[in-house]
């Protein structure tokens, strides 16, 4: 069953852009043509797939065209755009110039904002450009600097959230010491005891690298458990929050590994570490005599 | 002796853990003063780039106060004369933005891609000269300046002439417009990788293909000393009721509520499992700190020393630790901060004047009450060991151990 529905949304359709308008009049075309909307806009106007809608170029609603909803899309997760507007339709090339011609340009429904050229080898991008330019005059051909640069903002955001990691890396180390420090301490008498009924500090150091190793692994893998766990709420609440599918968050077996890789070393130095700082001392002065 | 001075020496008897404590605060707190910073920052230093650039209102054709919805002002040197009358308007400049190219000398071969402004300027504000003749409002037509990066990528000095074709956010190019260039410029906004180039606004839409006529994306309004941005704001509104003028409140707003948002969340997880870190730490240093002290705590408590003044120690010892790692954890964010502002700097398109990082009074005073409340909670256990230990079991157990 079809309805009939007016809103105002803003879509960005083959680079340019569609507006349809409240108080839509209704559509000189017989026959609707084919759309897809975004799941935003399906759920925020309540279409359903099949439904008919106008479409307007005008903000008043003027000039509105008839279209069928033959389906609901889910647009690409990127997160560039994640505060852009969500509110999305897909027209067929020909129906959007259609809607969007001037009369007065008898190009215009020839005419479009650009054209995405797929290179055999896309290392010639830049020569392929300039022929392009030096044959057709009037053509303004650009290899796609834009595409790098958006990967290079990743790449950026990838080095701060490394950076930020080495620092609590760094607090997390200087906090393990503090905790191994004291826990050393505790033990001064035993070791101590230890010491005079003869084992060597060589003997005394492995037994707290063993235990060392065994606290840390236990530490690490209750970390990697957390983040796990982590992971399913903030990747919710961003969900929710941006309205988008994106995953925010990814505990990818290479990221845990990596953890692990440093976490366990750094449990195991910080004990042996204090320690060593402590065997360093006299028997006697260990045992408190 | 007070508890201040017995928890001083509490902590200085062990230096190495007290030190190490200290260093962790630090560390935690530099990131967190760090945040502090992030969260607002962009938002701050987008306001003082606005402010200085002298334009207080930015008048669009669309609803948004950002270039490139695809809507231009026509006939932009006469609205600009309108709004120039407008009360409280000092000054009004059209202004267009576009992408385009400097050929070779010869052919159609482009010698580099440029970003492109195009003004109607009276007053330098758009752009100002670091070398060359400065020129104005109709002095400018027939005339291109560059920023120094170009300069230096071209090869050009003030005098030389320039073939410009340009795009203005349609498809096509014109054939080259020649230009002589009057001089080396800054233009606002520039990041450090961008090679720009301004011109008047009539000789960018001849290089778009224009028949020279003065189509701008916006105008920039900058207004009397003493007027209100809203009150001039709503002036243009009625001079001009086709327009959308934007206070630079309003568009920072926009833009907070936008692109800016990321650095926002980021701050406010990084800010709370920050302070839960700070928190955990310093309860974790102060609980095994009592419980090797429990029988001189005891003994302490048999001497005569009341409940209430083992607990002022224990809470004193707390904020020595906490307050110590706040205090250096000021300078250290600072440093930090700017390590990281580097880092994030590298952002294709990001302005060298753009900070993310701005240092706010506010933010030290949130850091302060932050490390304030995690002292108390951090010492709220500790205390309560200390408050419910039976002194003479304790005691007992002390000497049979």
């Amino acid at each position: 069953m079809s309805r009939r529905r007016s809103f105002a949304l803003c879509a960005v359709v083959a680079c340019l852009v569609a507006v349809a308008g409240l108080g839509a009049e209704p559509s000189p075309a017989d026959t609707p043509a084919d759309v897809l909307i975004s799941r935003h806009l399906a759920e925020a106007q309540g279409i359903a797939s099949g439904d008919v809608i106008r479409l307007s170029t005008e903000a008043s609603g003027a000039q509105a065209r008839r279209v069928r909803v033959r389906g609901i899309y889910e647009p690409m997760p990127d997160p560039l755009e994640l505060n852009d507007n969500k509110f999305k339709v897909r027209l067929h090339l020909p129906d959007l110039l259609a809607m969007t011609a001037r009369s007065d340009d008898p190009l215009a429904a020839e005419t479009v904002d650009g054209l995405n050229i797929a290179l055999t080898n896309p290392a010639d991008a830049a020569s392929f450009s300039r022929d392009l330019m030096a044959r057709v005059p009037g053509v303004l051909a650009r290899p796609i600097q834009r595409a790098m640069g958006r990967a290079s903002v990743f790449v950026v955001l990838e080095r701060f959230h490394l950076a930020i990691a080495l620092v609590t890396i760094f607090a997390s180390t200087v906090f393990l010491l503090a905790l191994s420090v004291m826990v050393v301490d505790e033990r001064r008498d035993t070791v101590g005891v230890l010491r005079l009924i003869g084992l060597t500090s060589r003997r005394v150091l492995a037994q707290v690298f063993v235990e060392g190793l065994v606290i840390a692994a236990g530490g690490a893998l209750f970390g990697l458990v957390l983040a796990l766990g982590s992971e399913q709420v903030i990747n919710r609440y961003f969900q929710w929050h941006y309205n988008t599918t994106l995953i925010f968050v990814r505990v990818t077996p290479k990221v845990a590994l990596q953890c692990l890789a440093i976490a366990v070393p750094l449990g195991v130095l910080a004990s042996v570490t204090a320690s060593w700082l402590l065997l360093r001392k006299q028997v006697m002065a260990l045992a408190r005599r | 002796m007070n508890a201040f001075l017995f928890a001083w020496r509490s902590l200085v008897r062990q230096p190495s853990r007290t030190l190490l404590g200290v260093l962790g605060v630090a560390a935690v707190g530099a990131l967190l003063f760090d945040m502090l910073m992030l969260s607002n920052g962009l938002v701050l230093s987008m306001q003082s780039m606005l402010g200085r650039t002298g334009f207080a209102i930015r008048v669009s054709a669309s609803e948004s106060p950002l270039p490139g919805s695809g809507q231009v002002i026509r006939d932009a040197a006469t609205i600009a004369r309108v709004l120039a009358d407008v009360r409280g308007v000092a000054a009004a400049v059209p202004v267009r933005y576009g992408d385009g190219e400097v050929l070779r000398a010869t052919g159609a071969q482009s010698a580099a891609f440029i970003r492109v402004l195009g003004a109607r300027d009276t007053g330098q504000r758009v752009w100002t000269m670091a070398d060359g003749s400065r020129m104005d409002g109709d002095a400018m037509r027939g005339h291109i300046v560059i920023n120094e990066r170009l300069a230096r990528l071209l090869g050009r000095k003030p005098g030389d002439q320039l073939r410009l074709r340009a795009s203005c956010g349609g498809t096509t190019a014109a054939p080259a417009v020649t230009l002589q260039l009057a001089g080396i410029a800054r233009f606002q906004f520039d990041d450090p990788d961008d090679v720009t180039a301004g011109t008047a606004l009539e000789d960018f839409d001849r290089a778009c293909g224009g028949d020279g006529q003065a189509v701008a994306d916006q105008i920039l309004v900058a207004t009397t000393e003493g007027s209100e941005d809203a009150d001039v704001r709503a002036a243009i509104s009625r001079a001009r009721p086709d327009l959308h003028p934007f206070t630079n409140a309003q568009m920072v707003a926009q833009l907070q509520a936008g692109g800016l948002s990321y650095f926002r969340q980021i701050s406010l997880v990084l800010t709370t499992v920050t302070i839960a870190f700070a928190f955990l730490l310093v309860t974790v240093l102060l609980t095994v700190s009592v419980n090797q002290r429990v029988g001189e705590i005891a003994a302490l408590r048999a001497l005569g020393l009341s409940q209430r003044r083992v607990i002022a120690d224990v809470l004193w010892e707390s904020v020595l630790l906490v307050g110590s790692g706040a205090l250096l954890a000021i300078p250290a964010g600072l440093v930090l901060a700017r390590a990281l502002d580097s880092i994030l700097k590298a952002i294709p398109g990001v302005p060298d004047e753009l900070h993310f990082f701005v240092y706010q009074p506010q933010a030290l005073w949130v850091h302060g009450g932050l490390f304030a409340v995690t002292a108390l909670l951090a010492a709220a256990y500790p205390m309560r060991l200390v408050a419910t230990l039976p002194i003479a079991g304790t005691l007992r157990k002390e000497i049979v151990g």
